[in-house]
């Protein structure tokens, strides 16, 4: 239909312009009077006008042939929508020169559109090469014969424009010399996108920084078209008048140069974040999924990382979902906010946890049963997952949300608490605990095989320093990080005093228990003896045990200690304050756990009566002395357990010998 | 090897030939172009569109799975959560940040993780139980609403026209 009339209006121009000529050669029978005639007369000049216009047309068609082919339906509605907004711009256009309007001018101005159309259509060609399977190599010599036609004329016209405007001063050349411009950026954003497009499909597998080529590259193009376009736009204003005609593809030009700005932030953002807070995936974290990417659907054989909700993508797939929205694909784990939010805003710990896990994920998504979900916690935390509560406890603990300081202060009372503890009032020490270990605090524990070393949850759990961080620029951060940094280690190393001298109390009430029980029994000394050891290898173990954690903690920290994050200290923090903290609870469940044991009775204030022996005097003084010594190893040695437990041995014998 | 999007589409299409979901039929309009395709769907059972045969076509943008595709009947439908045009309004084709209804949590939103078979049978799912709090044909809501059997005489006859009759 389309055809039929575009064939109709063809016919009928040419037969008009020959009639019109055909009439002027019989009537002036010479060839310069009838163009003569012809160019006095304005209706015969309106009708080869109408015939220009028609030749010019088929040639744009006859060039679209050559360079495209057929057009797909899509690159139709694309043209049509884009060139009626070129005719009303040019037509704008128009009546700022109106002064100059002449056939030469609207040639130009139409020849311009036609160059428009066909940039255009070679953006929309080389964007079909990502969705084509089958790319032919028609395909890439039309692209890159046309690249070049169209490189050449943009060149070609800047060159006139430039050169006009030299010369005669500034006129409508301005105008083109800048349209030819903004055209050659797309020319140069056209190529650069089939280079990377034809180095994509050449190589086998996904390139993966092709995505990260392509937004630089939008962004300097971008950038040259909004450079562009105020430079225009301020030669305009000087020169002629405002130029509306160019507001829209200003606007247009700025619109894209902000996005191509955003979508680089938000991508280097996400880069940055990945690169920071989310590990790699080891072998085993891919084999205990199926092995798919679910963004792309393809084998996770690359590069892959895992979120902190234990889902695990490709470190390509990931970034580029990154860049548009910072929610675990799967799960919609709110992700950067996570670490981000804890700076500026103090949260109480378990609304973060809780907040990202929509209540139908589960029925959504049967391919991972309660994997991004807590399990219920079971009340009694078994002692191998301590490691692994050990960041979560406080939070738990803390639950008003009390910020790092009361925290700090709360490890300061326990070290002036605990010290006198040392001193042999033995009975106030396990109480020491129970401030801080509610009764009933149930701790979730993190699944233990997923859980890494890296512990993004914990992060929740202590909250921060009450500095506002987000206003900071990353040079202070740095600099406050380097002080916080000592800050953390001093503080982690008098935790550690604390925890060693907590186990010392430990051990002295249960000596002094077996020595109580001595005294106060003399008769069945075999039986609390072995009573007595149990005790101490119970409350020994603890050291060992915690230890590991934080040393671990402590050279990761080391490790990563270019890192700026505050929320890192805050992981140390809680790691070795939790350990103290669980160190003393597991010494006290052990204690009541060992009441009712033969022989055993946990110590209280009936129990010190008893120490007031007769024959008691020159046996304290020995403790004393004991004590002392254990106190020099328990601030020197680190292999404790072991000297302690020789100690012990000693003491005992030595006090069966006193018996 | 091409575009990350053209070769999860691909394999989404081989995924859905190879065990295809029970009333839907869905692939490329042609081979050529990946990024239109052209679905099939069987009026759920026991619903007032029971027998019916819906073509769809379902969209995608070049930026697939990271953008939701577009679906629109090119059938006449009176549902109402169809627009009038045939454009489908379910909130797992819409990016999370827009939201024309303003009812839809981010959680039922689009994510990488849907798929062309998800957006199909969340389509049949929602033939079966339209959702009339955000109506997108709001003439379709206030009948199925208040009107259960004129609704169903509607659908009745949209059934009769699919198949021909």
């Amino acid at each position: 239909m389309m055809k039929m009339r575009s064939l109709v209006l063809t016919g009928l121009s040419s037969v008009l312009s020959a009639i019109v000529v055909g009439n002027a050669y019989i009537q002036k029978k010479q060839f310069y009077p009838s163009v003569v005639y012809i160019t006095k007369s304005n209706s015969s000049m309106a009708v080869l006008y109408l015939q220009a216009f028609v030749f010019v047309v088929l040639m744009g068609k006859l060039c679209r042939k050559i360079f495209f082919g057929q057009l797909r339906a899509a690159e139709m509605e694309h043209l049509i929508e884009r060139s009626w907004y070129a005719v009303t711009e040019t037509c704008l256009a128009f009546t700022v020169f109106r002064d100059d309007f002449s056939p030469r001018f609207v040639a130009l101005f139409t020849l311009l559109l036609f160059l428009k159309c066909f940039h255009w259509l070679a953006e929309d060609r080389v964007d079909y090469m990502e969705r084509s399977p089958i790319i032919s190599w028609l395909f890439h010599i039309r692209a890159i014969s046309l690249i070049t036609v169209l490189f050449l004329l943009d060149m070609l016209f800047i060159n006139h424009a430039y050169y006009s405007t030299l010369l005669k001063g500034a006129s409508v050349q301005l105008v083109f010399g800048f349209e030819y411009a903004i055209l050659l950026t797309v020319v140069f954003m056209t190529l650069t996108k089939y280079i990377l497009h034809c180095i994509d499909i050449q190589s086998n597998n996904n390139w993966e920084n092709k995505a990260v080529y392509l937004l630089y590259s939008e962004l300097v193009t971008g950038c040259i078209k909004v450079l562009l376009y105020t430079a225009f736009m301020i030669i305009m204003i000087k020169v002629h008048t405002f130029p509306l005609f160019a507001i829209r593809p200003m606007y247009l030009a700025v619109r894209g140069f902000k996005k191509a700005l955003h979508d680089v932030i938000m991508s280097r953002r996400a880069i940055y974040n990945m690169n920071q807070y989310y590990p790699d995936a080891t072998e085993e974290d891919l084999q205990s999924t199926d092995r798919v990417c679910i963004i792309c659907r393809e084998d996770m054989i690359r590069d892959s990382k895992k979120l902190p909700c234990n889902h695990i993508f490709h470190t390509s797939c990931l970034r580029s979902w990154f860049q548009r929205q910072q929610t675990c694909p799967t799960c919609r784990m709110d992700i950067l906010h996570v670490p981000r939010q804890q700076p500026a805003a103090q949260q109480p710990p378990q609304q973060v946890q809780q907040q990202p896990q929509p209540p139908n994920i589960q029925n959504m998504f049967p391919g991972f049963p309660g994997m991004q979900m807590w399990p219920p916690a079971p009340p009694v935390p078994p002692p191998m997952a301590q490691q692994q509560q050990g960041g979560t406890q406080p939070g738990t603990s803390l639950p008003d949300g009390t910020s790092g300081a009361a925290a700090r202060t709360s490890a300061a009372t326990t070290t002036t608490s605990t010290s006198p503890t040392t001193a042999p009032l033995t009975g106030t020490a396990p109480a020491i605990g129970v401030p801080y270990m509610g009764p009933g605090v149930a701790i979730p524990p993190m699944p233990q095989m997923f859980m890494p070393t890296y512990p993004m949850n914990m992060m929740n759990s202590f909250p921060s320093p009450p500095t506002n961080m987000a206003g900071m620029s990353d040079e202070e951060l740095h600099e406050m990080e380097g002080v916080e940094r000592q800050n953390v280690e001093a503080r982690i190393q008098w935790l550690r005093d604390i925890q060693s001298l907590l186990d010392g109390a430990m051990l002295l009430i249960s000596q002094y228990n077996t020595v109580a029980a001595n005294m106060s029994m003399p008769g069945i000394t075999t039986e609390t003896l072995s009573t007595s050891e149990r005790a101490q290898t119970s409350t020994g173990v603890p050291m060992p045990r915690t230890s590991p954690p934080q040393e671990g903690a402590w050279s990761k920290g080391g490790a990563r200690s270019k890192v700026s994050n505050p929320q890192d200290k805050n992981i140390r923090k809680a790691q070795s304050a939790s350990s103290l903290y669980s160190d003393r609870n597991e010494s006290k469940t052990d204690l009541t756990e060992l009441e009712g044991a033969a022989g055993y009775t946990s110590p209280n204030e009936e129990m010190i009566p008893a120490w007031n022996d007769p024959n008691d005097e020159e046996h304290s003084d020995e403790m004393d002395e004991v004590r002392k010594r254990r106190l020099q190893h328990f601030s020197s040695s680190s292999s404790l357990s072991s000297l302690s437990k020789q100690d012990d041995e000693n003491i005992n014998t030595q006090s069966g010998f006193q018996n | 090897m091409a575009g990350s999007a053209l070769k999860r589409l691909m394999a989404e299409y081989k995924q859905l030939t190879m065990n295809p979901p029970e009333g839907i039929i869905a692939g490329p309009v042609n081979e050529e172009n990946f990024f239109e395709w052209e679905a099939l769907i069987m009026g759920p059972e026991g619903t007032c569109f029971e027998g019916g045969v819906f073509p769809a076509r379902l969209t995608f943008p070049p930026d697939y799975p990271l953008s939701p595709p577009k679906m629109k009947f090119t059938c006449e439908l009176f549902h109402p959560n169809i627009y009038p045009d045939g454009r489908v309004c379910i909130s797992i084709l819409h990016a999370p940040g827009d939201d024309p209804m303003g009812y839809e949590t981010s959680a039922e939103r689009w994510s990488p993780v849907q798929s062309v078979e998800k957006i199909l049978l969340s389509v049949v799912s929602m033939l079966a139980e339209p959702n009339d709090e955000s109506a997108a044909n709001v003439d379709a809501a206030k009948t199925w609403r208040e009107d259960r059997s004129k609704f169903n005489e509607v659908a009745e006859r949209t059934v009769r026209k699919t198949l021909g009759l």
